[in-house]
């Protein structure tokens, strides 16, 4: 514990210095504008910022990058609350409470629960992974590559199946970006598979070159089909800021309990945010003294929900800094920017960049507090930003959105790519598949495949590996079960 | 009930895919090492995976349609019925940076997208939008070359903007 204080204290000296607090405000202002846009989540927000960082040394960047990430879920919560349109399912139980807040003219309370149990639940699920990812590391030197790929498969099964509406939905999302993922040179026999000739497919496919595609132009092009001839309405922001006594007696015991809802399940790579908000939002509901102010507009509905997002969130880093594992899309594209940098986080990455691991942790703790400063005066500007018109916000988006994909390799391949995924996001999007399994099957399918052929190649090509060692067994076991159990359920209550 | 001609079009696709995947993988040697397992295993699994989701999504879509899937009618969701002006204006414009991004350069092309964009979205005014994808374009481009170092192409611009871009 004291050797994880000594990291820290090292770790701030490191986000500290002028330029790492500066890369971290840029960060962060960025990340809230960009976030607060309509249509834009924090997986896109990141996506399309990646450019901005390829000349940056890998601390600042990726200091950098926590602001963004931070920043693009403030942002959002912003425009759930005033726009009624969640731009990602975690949003959804905001939007629930918040918007109706919002309509009864209590916007300003219910931007400040938002903000205020963000940074609750942020500065204390950080806590709770810098605490965290040393006892993480100790168990995860010890993994061997059967382990390793046994975590993969259990990441992809909660990814996929267990969150969402539709298991087959979700797993056939997560077998396309499987698919997407095998395109390219094989890393460990230098054979081209699926590449057809392709030069620019031998480097296989770039997960922003996806997520762009699907989470952008995907967006762009259904929003553009379906919903660009309707009238928005902006709720106002009338009234105080300020919560009021009760508002506050009211929201810290939602902000507490949602981040011991929230964290464990970013934690343990259970991935998304999802499941946490709505436990959140039921257990609040549950256990309020204002029972019949929920679908009118609950304080409790808005500070439980955003809470969990932000703790979940957060608790998601643990997997993805110490494993390499990422629970969600936005994760996915974090550990793309790692890669970037040819930096493969795991174990290992505590002690060879020790600095920029420690930096990146200490950087959280000051992301939070930056935001909670720069969300509550300047929630104003915010507000502006919300009122760009729809064809000028989402030409901007394309505009930015597609320069990300295009300076990757300065590529028209990549282009073209582009806009056939936007197509696959487009009917995704309209015949309910979600995108997610996508994104992350395509990041970490490759490296559970090369996790699958070392273990082995160690045990000479004995497939019992799996089964004999404890620690795989059963996370295979778990899967297996997760995977399983929820058809049964879903058999018995159709019959 | 009939089965939705959309469910059965996508299922069918996701069946073909993994039957064409299948076909690819018996083309790649399966030499393996030490791990008797080559680079053709993991296509293998994706294979057998997209074969088995797509005749599961075939399934549900003859069998009452897919589970807990969206209405299909975009009015029951909120929204306005397919518009293809708006559809092909947005994809017009992608394919014209693609067209144009090498050609004209960055600056053009992106301003052209931008407009194009604005135009699906409902926007009349045409010669205001080229200008401010023109503008937000030319700022981008700047910033990218001048600060970033990261090269763009200049394209028909590169007398006005100079050595700046490739």
């Amino acid at each position: 514990m004291a050797e994880t204080f000594q990291s820290l204290l090292h770790g701030f000296s490191i986000a500290l210095t002028p330029f790492n607090i500066l890369w971290g405000l840029i960060g962060v202002i960025l990340g809230t504008f960009i976030g607060v846009l309509p249509g834009v989540g924090p997986a896109l927000t990141v996506a399309m910022l990646l450019p901005l960082t390829v000349k940056l040394d890998p601390t600042g960047a990726l200091i950098m990058f926590a602001g963004i990430y931070y920043g693009a879920m403030y942002g959002g919560s912003t425009t759930t609350i005033l726009l009624n349109t969640p731009g990602e399912s975690a949003s959804i139980a905001t939007a629930l409470e918040g918007n109706l807040m919002a309509k009864n003219g209590r916007a300003g309370p219910a931007l400040a629960t938002s903000a205020i149990g963000s940074f609750v639940a942020g500065t204390i699920a950080t806590l709770l992974v810098t605490m965290l990812a040393p006892l993480v590391i100790e168990v995860a030197l010890k993994f061997g590559p059967a382990e390793y790929f046994a975590l993969m498969v259990f990441a992809f099964t909660t990814v996929s199946a267990v969150i969402g509406s539709s298991t087959v939905r979700g797993l056939t999302s997560l077998f396309l970006g499987l698919l997407l993922g095998i395109i390219g040179i094989d890393s460990q026999t230098g054979r081209s598979r699926f590449a057809f000739g392709v030069p620019e497919l031998l480097d296989g496919i770039d997960v922003v070159v996806l997520a762009v595609g699907l989470f952008a132009v995907g967006e762009a092009l259904y929003v553009a089909a379906y919903s660009s001839r309707l009238e928005e309405k902006i709720e106002q922001l009338k009234g105080s800021l300020w919560m009021s006594k009760r508002d506050w007696q009211r929201s810290w015991p939602a902000w507490l309990r949602a981040t011991a809802i929230g964290f464990p399940f970013g934690s343990i790579p259970a991935g998304g945010a999802e499941i946490p908000t709505f436990l959140s939002y039921a257990t609040e509901r549950r256990l309020t003294k204002y029972p019949h102010e929920f679908g009118k507009g609950a304080i409790e509905g808005v500070a439980g929900p955003e809470a969990a997002n932000n703790a979940s969130v957060t608790g998601a880093l643990v997997p993805l800094l110490t494993l390499g594992i990422p629970t969600s899309a936005t994760a996915a594209i974090l550990l793309s920017a790692f890669q970037n940098y040819g930096i493969q986080p795991g174990p290992l990455l505590f002690q060879s960049q020790s600095d920029l691991v420690w930096g990146l942790i200490a950087s959280l703790y000051i992301g939070n507090v930056l935001l909670l400063i720069l969300n509550l005066p300047l929630v104003g500007i915010w507000v502006k930003v919300l009122a760009i018109p729809r064809p000028l916000l989402y030409g901007g988006i394309l505009v930015f959105s597609t320069l990300g994909a295009y300076s990757l390799h300065q590529s028209v391949v990549d282009l073209v790519i582009l806009y056939v995924f936007g197509l696959l996001g487009f009917v995704m999007r309209r015949w309910n598949i979600p995108v997610a399994p996508a994104v992350i099957g395509l990041i970490l399918g490759p490296l559970a495949e090369t996790q699958f052929r070392r273990a082995l190649a160690i045990s000479q090509g004995d497939l019992s590996v799996f089964v004999t060692q404890p620690i795989a067994a059963s996370v295979l076991a778990v899967s297996a079960i997760l995977l399983v159990v929820p058809l049964f359920f879903k058999q018995a209550r159709r019959d | 009930m009939k089965a939705k001609p959309a469910e059965l079009t996508i299922s069918l696709a996701v069946l073909v895919l993994g039957i064409a995947v299948a076909v690819g993988t018996t083309q790649l040697s399966g030499a393996g090492g030490y791990a008797r397992v080559g680079p053709n295993a993991a296509p293998a699994v994706v294979a057998a995976g997209l074969v088995l989701l797509g005749l599961w999504l075939l399934y549900e879509a003859l069998s009452g349609g897919w589970r807990n899937s969206s209405p299909d009618e975009p009015e029951a969701l909120g929204e306005h019925p397919f518009h293809l002006g708006a559809f092909l204006w947005v994809s017009v414009g992608l394919f014209a940076q693609i067209l144009l991004i090498h050609r004209a350069g960055f600056v053009l092309a992106q301003a052209v997208l931008f407009a194009c964009v604005a135009r699906g979205f409902g926007s009349t005014r045409i010669a205001r939008d080229l200008a401010i994808g023109l503008a937000i374009a030319l700022a981008v481009f700047l910033f990218f070359v001048k600060f970033l170092n990261v090269n763009l192409p200049a394209g028909w611009l590169r007398p006005i903007l100079g050595s700046a871009g490739i």
